[in-house]
């Protein structure tokens, strides 16, 4: 793991005197700010940083805090939002917000934030809690997917409980489908079915066929995993026997599974990684898909919800989402990702992890157990946007409302594609969703994938080589 | 002179021994105290912050740790980030250009008008659009924008016109920004040039008319030199906002495609507050600063030969 050196320690001393005054101020501020992350909130609050609208998280506290009330009746629950158009929005926002000194006791972080927040140590590692309290642990585990879990681990350690997890799974409106004379697409179907699917819906004026964001997640990314590529080198840390022996004993999924992902050195212009790509230009150049957008994907979720769009990239967040938007249940279905080479699915986990400066580490670890309770579940996630992480919350009766009908694709795509994997979000994520989304955008205007992922592969050499 | 001189310092030396004067010079002191204090605090010391910050590597989570002068030596061989000098460069230049001449010759056009009711409406109308805020203008112009959706390709669409990549070809993003920047912040200059041109001494105009110059010679020839420190102020402004153009590439085109757009603004926030990289972008920061600095003082130079004082 990599270390880093105590806040205020005399070696930052020494190096800060060489600023010269200007330098020295600030340094000393930040300094401030780093010595000040010991605190952890204040001694009768446990705070929580939640990415979302304060509204909600204002709700969420005070659904909450009976819960809360019943292990430590003097403390106060606080959770505060953090507005973001995305994880990397979400993540930079909370970094300036330790940096101010308010660093929280628990946060959610998604599996883009996990290795960047483990490796610098801002949390703490779950192994011994979980050690302690396996026995009463041992429901939640048999509940969860090995991978949502390993997805969580890092260098050996898990440092999150999950809760929640989004495959990139193929969402089309029926309506769409139905008008164009498109059979519902099966749960095997294949790159050349989406085509031939895609190309009847793009006769429609004003209609596309396919609609996509530019992001990390379920973005062209879905195809290059689909087409057996992938942005870095995968490997996996050794480690986390202590976890798989215990927890999952017996449980073919959790074979092969070690101590998190290890994301090598980046193969951003392998030969596959660019068919992806240009797989996507070529959409574009056909008309069956429309220039992207960058960012959270909310212009991409109005226009299908406005039946403008016959095919997105969606998780289980999107039941909820296009219900939100105004859509009937019946009017949108969704299936497994069109296979290519494979039929290898991507994803993100959300889970909560307890942060190293908090000086109440055991509430917090009990409210980290209280969080991942199935009651909880909808306190936290009301009107499904988001899949359960555990499967025995993914059921019938949650999704009869919002749709869609073939719920059951989104936890099938763990158990019935196994080979199914995290986005690839090592601890310099943030430099790689930067340069990811500049060089997409780069090769879609230009229509050359290979210069593009040339420069992409070259920064995030640099970022690595920096990390 | 001198009298007048003479009497002011009486006055003055009366007024000091005044007994309600050193209240007087304290409420003074103390206006001006909060005045240096706003400035200190907003301006002054981030700037200093910054300056220091951009000799340290700081990641916000780690101890800072003092590099010396490797972000500034980064920073000079770092491609993307110089490129982003010239986006930057080329956009303001673009944009202060478009907002002098249009704005200069809206102005000019208003000002020929008689009614002082026509004239007020005009200079509301093209007023109102800096009111806005940017960052609503740029995600309503997103949509207006947008290849496939948006609404002026559909009317392009009704004259048969094929849809324009506004925002998502090179040259097409930066013009689009551009023309929203320009429309955005023309207000500003409209209003000074009117206002400066009613200024301008009706007797130097009736003079003009009388020894037979036209409208264009007595444009060029009179009101032009004559408001030349106000096109001066509006140039300095219009360029030192125009190198700091931020909200429109970023909420528009996230600084693409590729980095047709990404202005050092954007830069800078990538490598500050997404890379984690806060001594590097406060390098990019200081690196704007000095520039600016420099263009606003060649544009002083060039102002010794090209403005007018009376």
């Amino acid at each position: 793991m990599t270390g880093i050196h105590p806040p205020g320690g005399s070696l930052a001393r020494r190096t800060l005197l060489k600023a010269g005054a200007g330098g020295l101020g600030l340094a000393a501020l930040a300094d401030l700010a780093a010595c000040s992350q010991d605190g952890g909130g204040s001694s009768k609050s446990l705070k929580m940083l939640y990415f979302g609208e304060q509204a909600q998280a204002t709700e969420l506290q005070n659904r909450l805090q009976p819960q809360i009330a019943k292990l430590d009746a003097t403390i106060k629950f606080e959770i505060s939002a953090i507005n973001g158009t995305d994880w990397n929005d979400f993540l930079a926002k909370v970094l300036t917000q330790i940096a101010a000194g308010t660093p929280p006791d628990i946060i959610s972080v998604a599996t883009e934030g996990l290795q960047l927040m483990a490796s610098k140590e801002l949390a703490v590692p779950l192994d011994d809690y979980v050690t302690k309290d396996l026995d009463a642990l041992k429901e939640y585990f048999a509940d969860i997917h090995p991978a949502l879990v390993e997805s969580m681990m890092y260098q050996g350690h898990l440092w999150e409980l999950p809760d929640s997890f989004n495959a990139g799974n193929m969402f089309y409106s029926t309506e769409l489908f139905q008008r164009a004379g498109v059979v519902p697409p099966s749960a095997d179907w294949t790159l050349d079915d989406f085509e031939a699917a895609a190309t009847k819906i793009a006769k429609f004026k004003g209609i596309n066929a396919f609609g996509w964001v530019v992001r990390l997640w379920g973005s062209w990314t879905s195809f290059m995993y689909a087409n057996n590529a992938n942005l870095l080198e995968e490997g996996k840390y050794d480690g986390g026997d202590w976890l798989w022996n215990k927890a999952y004993a017996g449980d073919a999924a959790a074979t092969g599974r070690k101590g998190g992902w290890k994301w090598g050195a980046p193969t951003a212009n392998s030969e596959a990684t660019v068919e992806a790509l240009n797989y996507m230009i070529e959409l574009t150049k056909k008309g069956l898909s429309p220039s992207p957008d960058v960012g959270g994907g909310g212009t991409l979720q109005g226009l299908f919800a406005s039946n403008r769009i016959g095919m997105s990239i969606g998780g289980g967040f999107w039941a909820g989402g296009l219900t939100n938007a105004g859509m009937k249940n019946g009017s949108f279905d969704v299936t497994m990702f069109p296979k290519w080479k494979s039929q290898r699915h991507l994803f993100g986990a959300g889970g909560y992890a307890i942060f190293k400066s908090s000086k109440k580490k055991d509430l917090a670890w009990e409210v980290l157990k209280l969080l991942v309770k199935p009651e909880t579940f909808d306190l936290v996630f009301p009107g499904n946007v988001t899949t359960p992480g555990r499967k025995s919350l993914v059921t019938a009766a949650r999704y009869a409302k919002t749709g869609p009908k073939h719920w059951s694709v989104f936890y099938d795509t763990l158990t019935k594609h196994p080979d199914t994997a995290p986005i690839p979000a090592p601890p310099y994520y943030n430099a790689l969703a930067t340069a990811l989304n500049q060089r997409t955008t780069q090769a879609i205007s230009s229509g050359n994938a290979k210069a593009a992922l040339d420069g992409l592969q070259s920064d995030l050499e640099k970022a690595a080589g920096a990390s | 002179m001198a009298a007048v001189t003479a009497e002011i310092r009486e006055a003055v030396v009366k007024r000091r021994g005044h007994p309600s004067s050193h209240g007087e010079a304290r409420f003074g002191f103390a206006m001006i105290g909060l005045s240096v204090l706003f400035v200190a605090v907003f301006t002054a010391i981030p700037i200093v912050a910054s300056l220091g910050l951009s000799f340290f590597s700081w990641d916000v989570i780690s101890t800072p740790e003092y590099v010396g002068l490797k972000n500034y030596q980064r920073l000079f061989t770092d491609g993307p980030v110089l490129k982003s000098f010239g986006v930057t460069l080329g956009m303001a230049l673009a944009i202060v250009v478009l907002q002098l001449t249009i704005g200069l010759g809206l102005a000019v056009l208003v000002n020929q008008r008689k009614l002082v009711w026509v004239r007020t409406l005009f200079r509301t109308t093209f007023y109102l659009p800096l009111l806005a805020s940017t960052a609503a203008v740029s995600i309503f112009m997103g949509y207006l924008f947008d290849y496939k959706f948006g609404v002026v390709n559909y009317y392009l669409s009704l004259l048969g016109i094929p849809n324009v990549p506004w925002l998502t070809s090179g040259f097409g993003a930066a013009a689009t920004i551009v023309l929203i920047a320009v429309w955005q912040q023309i207000g500003f200059t409209f209003v000074l040039f009117v206002a400066s041109l009613m200024s301008v001494p009706t007797d130097v105009l009736e003079a003009a008319q009388i020894d037979g110059a036209g409208a264009m010679r007595t444009l060029f020839r009179i009101k032009i030199p004559l408001i030349s420190p106000t096109i001066l102020f509006a140039a300095v402004v219009a360029l030192i906002n125009a190198m700091q153009l931020f909200d429109q590439p970023y909420i528009m085109t996230k600084g693409g495609p590729g980095s047709a757009t990404t202005t050092v603004t954007i830069s800078m926030y990538q490598k500050g507050f997404q890379n984690l990289e806060f001594g590097y972008g406060s390098a990019i920061a200081i690196v704007l600063l000095a520039a600016i600095l420099v263009i606003t003082g060649l544009q002083f130079l060039a102002a010794r030969k090209l403005v007018f004082y009376q």
